[in-house]
């Protein structure tokens, strides 16, 4: 069945509906009698957003690539469509062929923030597919799952049946490999899934069995299949030179988020910052080479026409051939009209001068993320910057005519006093003075203050600590905006506080809040990182209805012994790790970058580890 | 320098690109094909491309003109076969011309255009079209309320002037519309304004949806 006539109706009647359209420049078109899996890549926000995400990009290429294999889009559709597409009965349909979803032989969704749980609930609701694994038969697609949350699965347990993790390129091949004999094999569902609990870094949930202590906590997980893994171990690409990366991207025709050709130019961090889920589950640190950077990109130029080229890591700076590759970029954008973006880069005199080459007139603001207020507390984070790194740097911004200035910082953090936000306030003012004293002026100079408050997350050093209550961040908050409203040319921005509270909640949670997320999407939660949706009371309602207690897992203080639903899951760090650099924090000792030396996470303990004591 | 006018057609899926996306995708067209477009001066260099009238979203068209500048000739033919070799399905190239070096441009020089309007007859009714229309069109005046964006205000306005032909006739159970109405930026009269005083002139109820609009050509001053 497809559903193009069906649709067209609809498209008259919705915004944007060239989000719903597909046929973009590069996108897969392919003769199904050929297909043996059919693979729905399912990407829980609307298109604009999904399509600005370059896994997406990877995972479609990747799977694309073999024969007998189709992956098609599926993204959430907007409110206003979501209403037509209830109403005249048209279920969930990929971008490609138009298919419902329910034709797919495996569904799977990218999880890369909590608060976008809710959205796959109702993405199976609107495919028309029971939300428990337990509830579907045969004639239901494999609902499986991957990306940064996949590391604590726990919530989504009892509706996804496998996770995914670590690096797709490596598993999701062996995924399809695996589904296309099974299926020829014409076998039971759960024999597909005994195989995949074979596959190194797939967690099928079914196959464990969490059992209780009186207090809530977890005493034990049971294994019920014999042959199910101890312990599920991230899939790992060693070497990025060699995995194949999308040339050929899909072109959007309607303006999204990141509308640029984009390449991602190491995977990892060798930083070490405690409260950084990404900087600890991405390890190690893995680069392209320059050569094989710049290669793509002349290619990704050719093929979509791009007029903005991005790299992306999650610290471009500490790239080892980071200025000359950064110079030939230059080069091939000024040669084919295309505007180069260079996003986290350290503010360093390279970068300085690169971001005048390149931007010129146009300053556009210029970001900065200290993320703590004092070096004490800097220190506990491991985040190495110091006040004279800060100063130093705006300094030289001021001096080269930026005067837009937005520095990020976090509150909540571990052993944060109310000095720390004082020092939060005194970068604030020093940068205006600093300002005042270089240009003479004040007017038409503004520094943001960013606040974002702490969620501690699965697989860091901060895994055990407690969020702040509610009533204390607004305290902070409060705090802030009094101390930052006497100071000229200063904006200040936080973030809701019940919103930064249902993320930690889901980021450390179990199993027996898939009930929960149930219930808040049958309550009507959906697109629950978008501010105008986000519902606190139908929260809560979820949650009281299931009688869970949500500070039970976002506000209470964890022992070191107690068993954590995540502990399943490897990340290739070890918890020994974890632990001592949780110490390390509490006493405010910071760790060096791993490229001065190994600090012992254990991730060499599985691959080489290339970047270690490189500096 | 080169200067250019490309005629062009959009229809199915490509009927949802907005006037910028499709702005866009003839910029990337133009770079992926290696046809290097004249950039203006100033810190905000941008292609020198322009439409002779947007389309609204959702219509097709047969006659669409866009022109643009070139830093070097390329023969006609070339860019017309270049192009529909990377046009996405639903669009293509009609013909492609050159341009005198100067010139009022098209946006400018646009007059009037024609669409095509179909509409599903209403159920059991029997429509003289004939009829209606030559009454619809043997009012005095014509008149609308029209939304004034900048005063905010409705206004009263006569389309009789801007109607410069019109016609209907039933063909396999749909009402077809065909009309010839001003474009451009003196007078412009958009096709779904005439649509809907028509149809509550002829006591014709319809759905918004089930209405497809064309537009088949645009005319220029000479």
């Amino acid at each position: 069945m497809v559903l193009t006539n069906q649709l067209d109706k609809l498209l008259m009647k919705v915004e944007k509906p060239g989000r719903y359209t597909g046929g973009e420049w590069n996108s897969a078109s392919k003769d199904l009698s050929g297909i043996k899996t059919r693979f729905g890549f399912a990407f829980p926000d609307t298109y604009e957003i999904g399509m600005s995400y370059l896994g997406l990009q990877i995972i479609y290429h990747i799977l694309n690539k073999k024969d007998s294999v189709f992956c098609e889009r599926i993204f959430a559709p907007a409110i206003d469509m979501e209403e037509l597409m209830r109403k005249e009965g048209i279920p969930l349909f990929t971008l490609e062929t138009k298919s419902p979803v329910k034709d797919m032989d495996i569904l799977g969704f990218t999880l890369q923030y909590e608060l976008s749980f809710s959205n796959l609930i109702n993405m199976l609701d609107l495919s028309g597919i029971p939300f428990k694994s337990a509830e579907r038969t045969k004639e239901h697609p494999f609902v499986a799952a991957g990306g940064p949350c996949a590391f604590n699965p726990e919530p989504l347990a009892d509706i996804v049946d496998f996770f995914m993790l670590g690096d797709g390129e490596e598993i999701l091949p062996e995924v399809c490999e695996a589904h296309e004999s099974w299926k020829m094999s014409g076998r039971e569902k759960e024999e597909f899934l005994k195989t995949l609990a074979q596959i190194p870094g797939i967690y099928v949930p079914k196959f464990y069995t969490p059992v209780y202590e009186e207090n809530g906590t977890i005493r034990s997980i049971e294994r019920n299949y014999e042959k199910a893994p101890l312990q599920i171990e991230k899939r790992i690409v060693e070497d990025l030179n060699t995995v194949d990366f999308p040339e050929h991207c899909i072109v959007p025709f309607i303006d999204t988020v990141h509308d640029r050709a984009v390449i991602e130019i190491f995977r990892g961090c060798t930083r070490g910052c405690r409260f950084c889920q990404a900087g600890m589950i991405y390890r190690p640190v893995r680069e392209r080479s320059k050569d094989k950077i710049k290669e793509i990109a002349m290619s990704q130029i050719e093929s979509t026409g791009h007029e903005e080229l991005t790299i992306l890591s999650l610290s471009t700076s500490d790239h080892s051939e980071i200025e000359p590759l950064v110079q030939e970029l230059m080069g091939v954008c000024r040669e084919n009209n295309v505007s180069l973006s260079l996003p986290s880069l350290r503010l360093d005199s390279f970068s300085f001068k690169v971001l005048e080459e390149i931007q010129g007139y146009k300053k556009s603001g210029l970001t900065f993320a200290p993320e703590a207020g004092t070096q004490r507390l800097r220190d506990v984070i491991n985040k190495s910057i110091t006040d004279q790194d800060i100063y130093h740097a705006m300094e030289k911004a001021i001096e080269l005519g930026w005067s837009n200035i937005k520095l990020y910082f976090m509150v909540g953090l571990p052993t944060e006093t109310f000095e720390d936000l004082d020092g939060i306030a005194e970068i604030a003012r020093n940068i205006t003075d600093l300002n005042y004293r270089i240009t003479g002026k004040r007017g038409r100079f503004n520094v943001t203050i960013s606040v974002s408050n702490f969620v501690p997350k699965a697989h860091t050093p901060f895994q055990w600590f407690p969020q702040d209550s509610a009533e204390l961040f607004h305290k902070k908050h409060q705090y802030l905006k009094d101390k930052l409203k006497s100071i000229k040319g200063v904006t200040f921005q936080y973030h809701g506080t019940e919103v930064s509270y249902m993320e930690a909640v889901f980021a450390r949670g179990d199993r027996r809040l898939s009930d929960t997320l149930i219930k808040a999407v049958e309550l009507g939660c959906k697109f629950d990182g978008w501010r105008e949706h986000f519902n606190y009371g139908l929260w809560i309602k979820a949650l009281d209805e299931t009688g869970i207690d949500p500070d039970f897992y976002a506000c209470r203080v964890r022992s070191f012994e107690e068993v954590l639903p995540w502990d399943l899951i490897d990340s290739g760090v070890t918890k020994a790790f974890l632990l001592e650099e949780n110490q390390n924090a509490v006493k405010g000792s910071q760790s060096v970058d791993c490229r001065r030396g190994c600090i012992g996470c254990g991730i060499n303990q599985r691959v080489n580890c290339t970047m270690e004591g490189t500096l | 320098m080169s200067r250019y006018v490309i005629k062009f057609y959009k229809e199915g899926v490509l009927r949802y690109i907005s006037h910028l996306d499709l702005l866009r995708l003839f910029k990337r067209s133009f770079k992926r094909e290696g046809i290097r477009l004249q950039y203006s001066q100033g810190f905000n260099p941008h292609p020198k491309m322009s439409f002779a009238q947007p389309l609204s979203l959702g219509y097709s068209s047969t006659g669409e003109y866009i022109e643009f500048e070139t830093t070097q000739p390329y023969p006609p033919e070339e860019i017309k076969e270049k192009m529909n070799r990377i046009l996405p399905e639903g669009m293509g190239i009609l013909s492609c011309e050159e341009l005198p070096a100067a010139g009022k441009t098209l946006a400018a020089m646009t007059n009037a255009a024609d669409y095509e309007i179909s509409i599903p007859c209403p159920e059991g009714g029997n429509i003289d079209i004939i009829q209606l229309v030559s009454a619809y069109l043997s009012q005095k005046a014509i008149t609308v309320l029209k939304h004034q964006r900048k005063s905010g205000k409705d206004v009263e306005i006569d389309m009789k002037p801007m109607i410069h032909d019109f016609a209907g006739f039933v063909d396999n159970n749909y009402i077809m519309l065909h009309c010839r109405l001003s474009a451009g930026s003196t007078a412009n009269l958009s096709p779904e304004l005439v649509l809907s005083s028509f149809c509550s002139h002829s006591r014709i109820s319809y759905d918004r949806t089930e209405v497809n609009i064309k537009r088949k050509e645009i005319y220029f001053d000479s």
